[in-house]
């Protein structure tokens, strides 16, 4: 169902009465809903890279000179989109019962002998950008690596300028701490 | 010379196998070439399919099939694929199909004989299927003396023979103890069910009136869709038929690729769950169960260039002796019913719907026992609804990047106390009732989650009629409302849960146990998208030895909500000696008088509690679906109640202050990733961990070596290490 610029605005902005989006809902999606809503997206940041693909709320991945990096729409960059974002923000860890109870209240609360929540913020706007909630010393979870080049070329025949491999690289921060850290040298 | 039914499946899937498309369909025509009659074909199938449900409904007696409408009927071609399905319970699509792919494999036409009329069950769940519960009526549908298609019906029974409380056991291990198991049974033919078949259930369950009563809504739901296929063939002719239905099967699979590449994104997506199975004071004689575990389930899905799906669970923990092992049949009876509730939902769906997905499901593990026929296997829903509720929060994920965030959605798993004893007419039997309805779903990206309303494994999710299961079990139901301490914190929060609240009443002898339909406990699953909280733990109290008589005498108020689980209204209002079992907990006596209690967590919310718009925030506060201290804990908002106005107020100035404080908060508390990470694999390294955590570990890292080398990599761990078994 094609969706006016304005009808998109807002719903991505839960503006849309329900009847609407029931109705987006229930009918044929419209083809072109990604390129319309990075329009959209574009717009309201302050910056001029251009966004290649929301990861979240706030997150997007974007192009910064030949570079595809994770950026905020505050403005703070996370990195390469090939390394998982978490490892360049900040982290409140709840793995105590104090700490969980104020989320989670008396026996609602997780067991913190056997599970930790962590809040991923960003650094730049303090805006809670993740919770993950995972058993105890769970590696963290790399969410999303779309392979955007697959994406962009196949899927939407509008191939970008450079290519580069989809792989996940987030060893390569974990190996730089492991080495300031003195030991064991680096990954294993 | 005619064909068996083996050599037709054996082509099929050589057919697949050499074209990738079904039945080696490469160029579908014959729908393509008359659209209308193609649409007046599929809807006088599911037309007949849906009939037949609603049939079953009006002639069973039981509160599964009426209440909560727990069956669903399928029709397949004569290889077993499934061509349309009923609504209803969508998971047996291809379990079903797979019951009758093995009757054939087992030579069932050569030496069993498949013969116009007969009626043959099948609930042999290390075969196929959800648990044993489920029983499928299966017809054959013959023309001109030759196989056509075959009509499947499943219902939920609540009564099938097994150990206390007789459906759905939770202290039982071995096969023996989960009931009455038929392999593909002939039990009847000329449409009728063979005398000492009935006999047998008669003898084989306390409520064998029930499993009788079912059998026979399933017989003529089944009866009514063979009446509908033998007219359409009738009408089109059966070579028409045969390759209409084929190409229904290959059109689907080619609208689900499409559907993918239309809505997601391909690459590489990860999610992780785990399952706390405590069995260590479980009643069971077959020691070696007698262990609590948990059991780890990474899972990683990825999307290729065509749109094609691989679930990948590399990294999963070891099977184990007790019901709640999965399996490859039910792991794909959840996935059918998660990608029917958002990608395939035009009542098309069908084994085409499943074909652009793989599942890798690691041998030895707790998907994949292996040989499950030693094991008890009454709660493979268990793992199964709680994966898959875990990956409904990864495709939310995709559809989110792509931008189809109104499609996104989630659930999460349900439990509720099951007992067994003496009913308040004096019969001793299974006391069951649904815990289906409870459930708000996950928030989207656009709006908040549904309350109450939602449960991976029907999409027509009903808690049915509180009268009704009184008039069944011998309890009676406190409280129907909305619990605002459920919900999923988020800029669009999850939706509520209604806690269960019943008051056992009128029966005697009665043994509490619990319906489980998940694995989570202390452990919160990871359902939070975009800085969205899952909702808490399951909080299940039983409340016994209570002052209930007397507060009924007093006209003096009894529990009907929560309140705070900080100081839940249970423990204020009413006198008792008050126990909390976990989600699987060990059989416990109950009294009249006695109280149950089960009070769940929502799924995820979706974004920053602080953004909030502060108007929803008030609405919840006036519909009494959050309270002032939640608004103020949470979402940094102040409230006050307007007792002119008889309606909350949020004061604006004084909650953009508290928001700013609590993001300076956050910075205050929150450390650099590097920094978490130097503490983490210190304390791993020195291993500083619970020994279930411990055991985890080992459990996975036993049956996978890429899982081990990344779990080391990632925290700089020396390759020697490996956590200790306790």
């Amino acid at each position: 169902m094609p969706l006016s610029r304005e009808d998109l605005a807002d719903l991505i902005d839960g503006r849309l009465p329900w009847p609407q989006v029931k109705a987006i809902v229930s009918t044929p999606k419209d083809d072109d809903r990604f390129q319309r809503l990075l329009e959209v997206l574009q717009t309201r940041v302050a910056w001029a890279e251009r966004i290649l693909m929301p990861l979240g709320d706030h997150l997007y991945v974007v192009e910064k000179g030949t570079e595809r990096i994770v950026k905020c729409d505050c403005g703070q960059e996370f990195g390469d989109w090939r390394c998982n974002w978490k490892l360049h923000s900040l982290v409140l860890v709840r793995d105590g019962e104090a700490s969980l109870q104020e989320i989670w209240p008396g026996r609602s609360a997780p067991d913190p002998r056997l599970c930790e929540v962590r809040e991923y913020i960003c650094p730049g706007c303090a805006t809670l950008l993740k919770v993950e909630t995972v058993p105890f010393g769970y590696p963290v979870v790399f969410d999303a690596l779309p392979d955007l080049d697959v994406f962009y070329r196949e899927w939407l025949h509008a191939p970008l300028s450079s290519e580069s491999a989809c792989e996940d690289r987030s060893l390569t921060v974990i190996g730089q701490w492991a080495a300031d850290r003195g030991a064991p040298p680096g990954p294993n | 010379m005619k064909k068996t039914l083996k050599e037709k499946l054996a082509e099929s899937r050589q057919a697949y196998a050499a074209t990738g498309c079904y039945a080696g369909i490469t160029e579908p025509r014959l729908l393509r070439s008359d659209p209308i009659a193609a649409e007046l074909f599929h809807s006088r199938l599911l037309a007949a399919l849906i009939a037949g449900r609603e049939t079953t409904k009006m002639i069973s007696g039981s509160p599964y099939v009426r209440e909560v409408a727990e069956l669903a009927i399928g029709l397949y071609t004569p290889e077993g694929h499934n061509i349309a399905q009923s609504t209803g319970i969508q998971a047996h699509s291809r379990p079903m199909g797979e019951a009758i792919q093995w009757m054939i494999e087992h030579d069932w036409e050569e030496k069993v004989g498949i013969a116009p009329g007969d009626l043959f069950w099948f609930n042999e769940c290390s075969v196929a299927g959800m648990h044993p519960a489920d029983v499928y009526d299966i017809l054959p549908v013959f023309r001109e003396g030759e196989l056509v298609a075959w009509v499947c019906t499943v219902i939920m029974e609540m009564d099938i023979g097994a150990v206390s409380p007789g459906c759905m056991p939770v202290p039982n291990v071995e096969r023996a103890t989960d009931g009455v198991r038929f392999a593909g049974e002939k039990v009847g033919s000329h449409d009728q069910l063979r005398h000492d078949i009935v006999t047998k259930c008669e003898m084989s369950f306390d409520m064998a009136d029930m499993f009788l009563l079912d059998r026979k809504g399933a017989i003529a739901a089944n009866l009514h869709v063979r009446r509908e296929v033998e007219k359409l063939i009738g009408e089109c002719g059966l070579e028409w038929f045969r390759t209409a239905t084929c190409e229904l099967i290959e059109e689907e699979r080619r609208n689900q690729l499409a559907r993918l590449r239309q809505r997601t994104v391909p690459g590489r997506y990860r999610n992780v769950i785990s399952f706390e199975y405590y069995m260590a004071q479980q009643p069971t004689s077959w020691l070696p169960a007698k262990r609590d575990v948990i059991r780890l389930a990474p899972m990683e899905t990825r999307i290729d260039a065509s749109g094609r799906v691989v679930l990948d669970f590399e990294g999963a923990g070891e099977w184990g002796w007790h019901s709640f092992n999965a399996t490859p049949s039910g792991m794909w009876g959840c996935l059918a019913i998660g990608i029917v509730q958002t990608l395939s939902w035009d009542g098309r769906a069908n084994l085409g719907s499943l074909l652009p997905f793989e599942l890798e499901l690691p041998r030895g593990t707790v998907f994949n026992p292996g040989d499950t026929r030693p094991l008890a296997q009454a709660n493979t829903w268990a793992t199964t609804i709680e994966t898959f509720s875990a990956w409904m929060a990864t495709l939310s994920q995709t559809y989110f990047m792509r931008g189809f965030r109104e499609e996104m959605l989630g659930f999460r798993s349900a439990y509720s106390i099951a007992m067994v004893g003496y009913d308040q007419y004096g019969q001793r039997r299974p006391l069951l009732a649904a815990c289906t309805g409870t459930i708000g779903s996950a928030a989207s990206a656009v709006r908040d989650g549904l309350d109450p309303g939602a449960l991976l494994p029907t999409p027509e999710v009903d808690r049915g009629n509180a009268e009704i299961w009184e008039a069944f079990v011998p309890h009676l139901d406190l409280s129907h409302r909305l619990d605002p301490y459920s919900a999923g914190a988020g800029r669009y929060r999850s939706g509520l849960c209604m806690p269960i609240m019943n008051l056992i009443h009128g029966g005697r002898e009665i043994v509490g146990s619990a319906l489980v339909s998940g694995g989570t406990y202390g452990i919160l699953p990871n359902l939070g998208l975009s800085g969205g909280y899952p909702g808490g733990k399951l909080i299940r109290a039983v409340l016994h030895d209570t002052n209930v008589a007397q507060l009924i005498a007093e006209r003096r108020p009894l529990v009907h909500e929560l309140g705070s689980p900080a100081d839940p209204d249970y423990a204020r209002l009413i006198e008792a000696r008050i126990s909390h079992p976990h989600h699987v907990p060990e059989p416990f006596a109950l009294a009249n008088g006695d109280i149950t209690i089960d009070a769940h967590g929502a799924p995820g919310g979706f974004g920053d509690p602080l953004e909030r718009e502060l108007e929803a925030i008030c609405r919840d506060l006036d519909n009494g679906l959050i309270t002032a201290e939640i608004a103020a804990r949470l979402y940094g908002a102040e409230a006050r109640f307007d007792t002119r106005m008889q309606s909350w107020q949020i004061d604006e100035d004084a909650s953009a202050r508290r928001r700013r404080e609590k993001r300076a908060e956050r910075l205050a508390r929150a450390v650099p990733a590097r920094e978490f990470w130097v503490g983490r694999s210190r304390q791993l390294a020195a291993r500083e961990f619970d020994p279930l955590i411990s055991e985890m570990y080992a459990s996975s890292m036993k049956l996978s070596e890429s899982f081990a080398q990344e779990f080391r990599d990632f925290w700089a761990l020396p390759a020697s290490w490996q956590p200790e078994v306790p």
